[in-house]
């Protein structure tokens, strides 16, 4: 297990099939540092939700723009940024629409890609880069607090 | 960081994934993982993804050991283009050790092997026994660099 922190960084095309790829390199970075089978998976479902929302709204689909990945793991917690170009800004930090209002149709189907990594990750939060992209950056624990304050 | 996604403006003819990682042993086993899932992706036969993850962790392991001398902030980059009838992969490192243009085409000896405390030496034999093409040269930061390529058979 590795006890330091080292990062890695990985880039992509903007094109959907590419995060299937940002995930299983993710996953392993993340095994080295002994995050257990649990964490890896739902890594890797929020990592997929943010790279889909970089890849179709933050760049838009223009495959010749790049999606980069920054991964660094300090002591027991594991940082994730995804920047994109910003083709489109992120816009906003407004509270998501309840299932229910999706259920009856006063909010739209999609868009519950923020509200389930919210579930699975510890902290998430969005952000600008000086390049006008946007930046997710979001962290796990090894062991996952949940909304009632108890730990996994 | 050392990259950003403004790297590659233009949409470009061929798909790219890059990826850095720190000059520490056991990191092969990212970019194994990484060049896994996209070989699968792209429809290569499970043998020819093993000998690509055997081949691979090979170069890796040389640039870190060898190209960076384990310097864990030295990079190694690992870039894995896509084309439609084959994968290109290349390593390379800052080149703290230059590689010896000698040892890129020797063939090792098993004989001598039994006869010499140092048993290494044939990593660059096995990556040319397992991949389609191989190419050394020397990488857009002065280090080393190795070029694979396999082929696609459909």
């Amino acid at each position: 297990m590795d006890t330091q922190s080292p990062s890695i960084d990985l880039t992509f095309p903007s094109e959907l099939g590419y995060e299937k790829i940002a995930r299983e390199t993710v996953a392993a970075f993340a095994r080295r540092f002994g995050f257990d089978r649990e964490r890896i998976e739902d890594l890797k479902t929020a990592l997929s939700e943010v790279c889909i929302n970089a890849i179709e709204h933050g760049n838009a689909c223009l495959p010749g723009l790049r999606i980069l990945v920054h991964c660094e793991c300090i002591a027991d917690r594991l940082t994730i940024e995804v920047h994109d170009r910003g083709v489109r800004q992120y816009l906003g930090h407004g509270p998501s629409a309840q299932i229910e209002q999706k259920i009856i149709g006063s909010a739209p189907l999609r868009g519950m890609g923020l509200m389930l990594i919210a579930q699975l990750v510890d902290e998430v939060g969005f952000s600008s880069s000086p390049e006008g992209g946007n930046v997710c950056r979001f962290a796990l624990d090894r062991q996952h607090l949940h909304s009632n304050g108890t730990r996994e | 960081m050392t990259s950003s996604p403004n790297d590659h403006d233009q949409i470009p003819p061929e798909r790219v994934i890059e990826l850095r990682l720190p000059s520490r042993l056991g990191y092969e086993k990212i970019a194994m993982d990484a060049a896994t899932s996209l070989a699968r992706r792209m429809g290569f036969h499970e043998d020819r993804v093993n000998a690509l993850r055997t081949a691979l962790a090979e170069a890796v392991t040389n640039a870190i050991e060898h190209g960076n001398a384990h310097d864990a902030a030295m990079r190694v980059l690992v870039m894995l283009t896509v084309r439609p009838d084959e994968l290109i992969v290349s390593v390379a490192d800052q080149g703290r050790n230059l590689l010896d243009p000698d040892k890129t085409t020797a063939v090792p000896s098993i004989e001598e092997s039994f006869t010499k405390v140092d048993k290494g030496g044939w990593g660059i034999w096995l990556i040319r026994e397992l991949v389609d093409e191989v190419e050394f040269s020397t990488g857009p930061g002065g280090g080393n660099q190795i070029r694979m390529v396999i082929h696609l058979e459909k």
